[in-house]
C-alpha cells in the first residue's frame, strides 16, 4: 500500500515519492488511503526545499482527516498547506478552504446522507446544491458524501462537480477508497494532472469502472496489440469510453486495422481509432475499398494506389470524408451503409450456423504480432471458412 | 456400401444447370484451408480497374462500388397469370412500375405498355420475395435485373411481328418479349443445351399452353444462321459476354480464370459473328437490337461498328444506328446512364440504382 501511495511515479521529478514515513507506527495505522492519496498530487508539484517539513505537516493532517476518527483536528494548518501546495489553477481562495473544512467536519459526524445545507455550506450555490442532491437521490445505491471531497481534491470546482454528478449519478455508489484506488491507477497509466481532470470531466464513468477491468484493457493493448506505454496513455486520454467496451471487440477492431488496412500502432493513435465504432470504421473503410481508393498492402507493404492516411479517414467529419477522400455523394454513402449492415447481419447468422459444426481453432498467434506477417490475411466478408479466423464467435 | 463415383469426371451443379469438370480441377472448399492466391474474381477486378478507369474516368469508383455490392432486382409481372394481387401487394411495399410512369405517358415516343416491371424506389434496398404460383398455376412475376428489360423495350415489338432471340438462355428477355403480347411467332435459340432446358422450364412455369405454341426453341450455334432462309421483323442478339457483375462475385466457372483466357480473348470475334448472323436474319426494314451485360468498349461499340462495316462490305447490307436518346430521357429517373456515345446506350451500376451494366444498340436494316 505504501508503494502505491509513496511509490515512484514515472513522470515525477521530485523525490517526495521516495520519502518513507519515518515516524512511529501509530501514524501508519492512522493513515487512511483515500486521504493519503489525496495529498499525492500536491507533493508532486512540490519543488520546495522544505520537503521534510511538508511531509511532517501532511502526516499530521492525515491524522486529522480520517473520516472514521472522532477527534477534531485543527484543520487550519492542513488547509493552509493545501493551499500552498495546490496549483494556482485549482485555487478558489476562501471557498476551497471552507469547503474542505466543512466537509471534514461533516465527515467526522457519522452521517451518511447529503443535505442541501451541507452542500451550500461547501460553497455550492443553491441551484447547484439542489441539482447534486437530486442526482444523489436518483442514484440507486445509498448515496455517500465521500465522493465529493475526493472530487474536490482532484481540483474540480462546484460547477463542474454538478455537471459530473448529473452526467453520472453512479458516482455516488463509488466508495471513497475505491475512487482513490482508481484515480491512482489512472495516474499510474500516465494520465497526469491536466489530462486526468479533462478525462474525468469528459467521461466520469471511468471512475465507476473497477481497477481490474482497466488493467485488463491495458494488458490487452500493451501485450496483444503491442502499443507502447505512451500510446496507451494517449488512447485512454482520447477515448476513455474504451474501458466499458467488450475486449473482444477492441481486439477485433485492432486486428481489422492492422491486417486489413495495413496501418500501424502510431497511425492508430494519431487517428484516434477507438473513438469510432466498429460499424463506422468498417463502413468508411469498406466504401473506400470498394471504390478502389484503398488497397490492403501486400506482404511487402506495397499497394497499387496511394492509401489515404487513417486519420484522414476516421478523424474527419463525414462531409469532409465524402468530399475529399471518397469523392461520393451522401446518398451513395447512406445506401452503402444500409447494404453493408445487411451483409454483416447475414454473415453473422451464417457464422453462427457454421460455428456449431466446426471445431474451435486454436489461436496460435495470440501473443504478439510482428510487423511482417507470414501470409496474406484477408478478413473478407465472405471468407468465414478459411483457416485463419480470429473473430471470436458467439456461442 | 460403396457408391460408384466416376473417377474422371464430376457432375457439378451450379444454379440449376449441370456441367462436367475434371475431378482434378475441382476446388473442395470445405477442406481447403486457404483460398487460391489469385482467384478469378480478383483477376477480373484487376482487369476492370485497368480498362474501365480509363474508359469511364471519374465515374468508375461509383460503378465499381455498385458492382461489388448487392444487385437490385426488378419484378417482371406475368400478365398471363392475372397478377393483380401480386401487383397490389408490391405496390403496398413501395414498388412502382418504371415503364408506365407519368413521364413515359407524356413522352413523345410510345413505349410498349403491356410490359410491366416493378422496382423499389431509388435508394431502397429491400428485396423481393420469391414468386408464388397464382390461380392458374403460373408464377406471378419473374425476378431479373431491371436493366435487362430495356433492350426489349428498345426492340419495340409491334402486333403481328415475328421475333428471333438468338441467345435466349436463361430466358428473362424472352419472357419480356412475350409479355408485350404482340408476338405472332417467336424463335428462341441458345447454343448450350442446358440453358435451352432452363429456358423451356421457365417458359413452362410462366406461360399458358396457347402461348407456348407460338414459341419454337432450338439449340444450335447462332453463327450458322446465315444458312437459314427465314427472316424476322425483329431480332434480339443478347450475346455471351464477360458478364461483368457476375465475374466479380462468382468464382465458379468465371470467364476470367486462366483456363478460359483464350475463350475470353476470342469473345469479340464471336460477338461480331453472332451479330452478323442476326443482321442477316432480319428482313429489310426490320430492326436488330444488340445487347451485352458488359461495360467494355471492345465488346460493345467496337463490335457494332465492325459488324456494320463488314455487313456493308461483304454482304451489301446497309444499317442505320437508331438514336435512343429519348429512351435515356424517359428512364433517367430510374437508371444511371453513361454519357451518350454515337452508338448505343450504356446503363451504369450505381449504388442508388444498382441495375446493369447493360449495353444496347438498335440497328435498322435498310436494304
Amino acid at each position: 500500500m505504501y508503494r502505491e501511495i509513496f511509490g515512484v511515479n514515472k513522470g515525477s521529478r521530485s523525490t517526495c515519492g521516495r520519502v518513507r514515513p519515518s515516524s512511529s507506527g501509530a501514524d501508519r495505522r492512522n493513515v487512511c488511503s483515500d486521504s493519503a492519496l489525496r495529498t499525492v498530487p500536491f507533493r508532486r508539484r512540490t519543488n520546495m526545499s522544505s520537503r521534510a517539513g511538508g511531509v511532517r505537516v501532511l502526516r499530521w493532517s492525515l491524522q486529522c482527516a480520517g473520516p472514521t476518527r472522532q477527534t477534531s483536528g485543527a484543520p487550519a494548518p492542513f488547509s493552509a498547506t493545501r493551499r500552498a501546495l495546490c496549483s494556482a489553477r485549482h485555487d478558489d481562495g476562501s471557498n476551497r478552504r471552507t469547503a474542505a473544512q466543512r466537509v471534514q467536519q461533516q465527515q467526522q459526524q457519522p452521517r451518511a446522507e447529503l443535505s442541501l445545507q451541507c452542500l451550500t455550506d461547501e460553497g455550492f450555490s443553491e441551484p447547484q446544491a439542489r441539482a447534486v442532491h437530486e442526482a444523489a437521490r436518483a442514484s440507486t445505491r445509498r448515496s455517500d458524501a465521500r465522493v465529493l471531497p475526493s472530487l474536490l481534491a482532484l481540483g474540480f470546482n462546484p460547477a463542474s462537480i454538478v455537471k459530473l454528478v448529473q452526467l453520472c449519478p453512479e458516482l455516488f455508489s463509488v466508495k471513497g477508497s475505491q475512487l482513490q484506488q482508481r484515480v491512482g491507477n489512472l495516474r499510474k497509466l500516465g494520465l497526469v494532472e491536466g489530462s486526468l481532470q479533462r478525462v474525468i470531466s469528459y467521461y466520469p464513468q471511468i471512475l465507476c469502472v473497477p481497477v481490474k477491468r482497466v488493467s485488463r484493457l491495458v494488458g490487452l493493448l500493451r501485450e496483444r496489440c503491442q502499443f507502447t506505454g505512451q500510446q496507451v496513455s494517449s488512447i485512454l486520454r482520447d477515448s476513455p469510453g474504451l474501458v466499458q467496451d467488450n475486449l473482444g471487440q477492441v481486439e477485433y477492431m485492432f486486428q481489422y486495422v492492422y491486417f486489413r488496412m495495413g496501418c500501424r500502432q502510431a497511425d492508430m493513435v494519431k487517428a484516434k481509432l477507438f473513438r469510432v465504432s466498429l460499424a463506422e470504421l468498417q463502413c468508411r473503410h469498406g466504401f473506400l475499398e470498394r471504390r478502389g481508393l484503398y488497397q490492403t498492402p501486400d506482404k511487402k507493404g506495397q499497394t497499387l494506389v496511394l492509401n489515404p492516411p487513417l486519420k484522414d479517414i476516421l478523424a474527419v467529419s463525414e462531409e469532409t470524408y465524402l468530399s475529399k477522400i471518397a469523392t461520393a455523394t451522401r446518398e451513395e454513402f447512406d445506401v452503402f451503409r444500409k447494404l453493408l449492415a445487411r451483409e454483416q447481419e447475414e454473415e453473422d447468422e451464417q457464422g453462427e450456423e457454421w460455428s456449431s459444426d466446426e471445431e474451435e481453432e486454436e489461436d496460435e498467434q495470440g501473443e504478439a504480432w510482428s510487423s511482417d506477417e507470414e501470409e496474406e490475411v484477408h478478413i473478407r466478408a465472405r471468407d468465414q471458412n478459411t483457416g485463419y479466423n480470429k473473430r471470436k464467435r458467439k456461442h | 456400401m460403396a457408391v460408384h463415383v466416376s473417377r474422371t469426371f464430376l457432375i457439378s451443379k451450379f444454379k440449376d444447370f449441370f456441367y462436367f469438370i475434371q475431378r482434378r480441377y475441382r476446388v473442395k472448399t470445405k477442406w481447403a484451408t486457404t483460398r487460391a492466391k489469385f482467384p478469378a474474381t480478383a483477376l477480373a477486378l484487376q482487369n476492370f480497374d485497368a480498362t474501365y478507369s480509363k474508359q469511364l474516368g471519374d465515374v468508375w469508383p461509383s460503378v465499381r462500388v455498385g458492382m461489388l455490392s448487392e444487385q437490385k432486382y426488378g419484378a417482371l409481372m406475368n400478365t398471363f397469370a392475372s397478377p393483380d394481387d401480386a401487383i397490389s401487394d408490391l405496390h403496398s411495399r413501395g414498388c412502382r412500375d418504371f415503364i408506365n410512369t407519368f413521364e413515359t405517358a407524356t413522352a413523345c415516343t410510345r413505349i410498349s405498355s403491356n410490359i410491366q416491371c416493378l422496382v423499389f424506389p431509388r435508394g431502397d434496398i429491400s428485396r423481393f420475395k420469391p414468386a408464388r404460383p397464382g390461380n392458374n398455376g403460373l408464377l406471378g412475376y419473374y425476378l431479373l435485373d431491371a436493366a435487362s428489360v430495356l433492350p426489349v423495350l428498345a426492340l419495340d415489338v409491334q402486333p403481328g411481328h415475328t421475333v428471333l432471340d438468338l441467345c435466349a438462355g436463361p430466358g428473362g428477355k424472352t419472357l419480356a418479349i412475350l409479355q408485350s403480347q404482340a408476338v405472332r411467332f417467336l424463335w428462341a435459340n441458345d447454343l448450350a443445351g442446358s440453358r435451352t432446358a432452363r429456358l423451356r422450364r421457365t417458359l413452362q412455369s410462366y406461360l399458358p399452353k396457347e402461348i407456348l405454341r407460338i414459341i419454337h426453341i432450338t439449340s444450335f450455334d447462332g453463327r450458322n444462321w446465315r444458312n437459314m432462309d427465314c427472316t424476322f421483323d425483329r431480332v434480339l442478339v443478347d450475346v455471351p459476354c464477360t458478364t461483368d457483375r457476375h465475374s466479380l462475385m462468382e468464382e465458379e466457372n468465371n470467364i476470367f480464370k486462366r483456363a478460359r483466357t483464350k475463350e475470353r480473348q476470342k469473345l469479340p470475334l464471336l460477338q461480331t459473328e453472332l451479330l452478323l448472323a442476326g443482321i442477316q436474319a432480319t428482313r429489310p426494314g426490320g430492326e436488330v437490337v444488340y445487347s451485352t451485360c458488359s461495360l467494355s468498349h471492345l465488346q460493345n461499340e467496337c463490335v457494332v461498328e465492325q459488324a456494320i462495316s463488314v455487313a456493308r462490305r461483304e454482304m451489301g447490307i446497309t444499317l442505320h444506328v437508331q438514336d435512343l436518346g429519348s429512351f435515356i430521357q424517359i428512364f433517367s429517373g430510374t437508371f444511371h446512364f453513361a454519357p451518350q456515345t454515337a452508338t448505343g446506350v450504356l446503363v451504369l451500376p450505381h449504388l442508388c440504382a444498382n441495375f446493369g451494366p447493360t449495353y444496347m444498340c438498335k440497328l435498322q436494316r435498310v436494304s
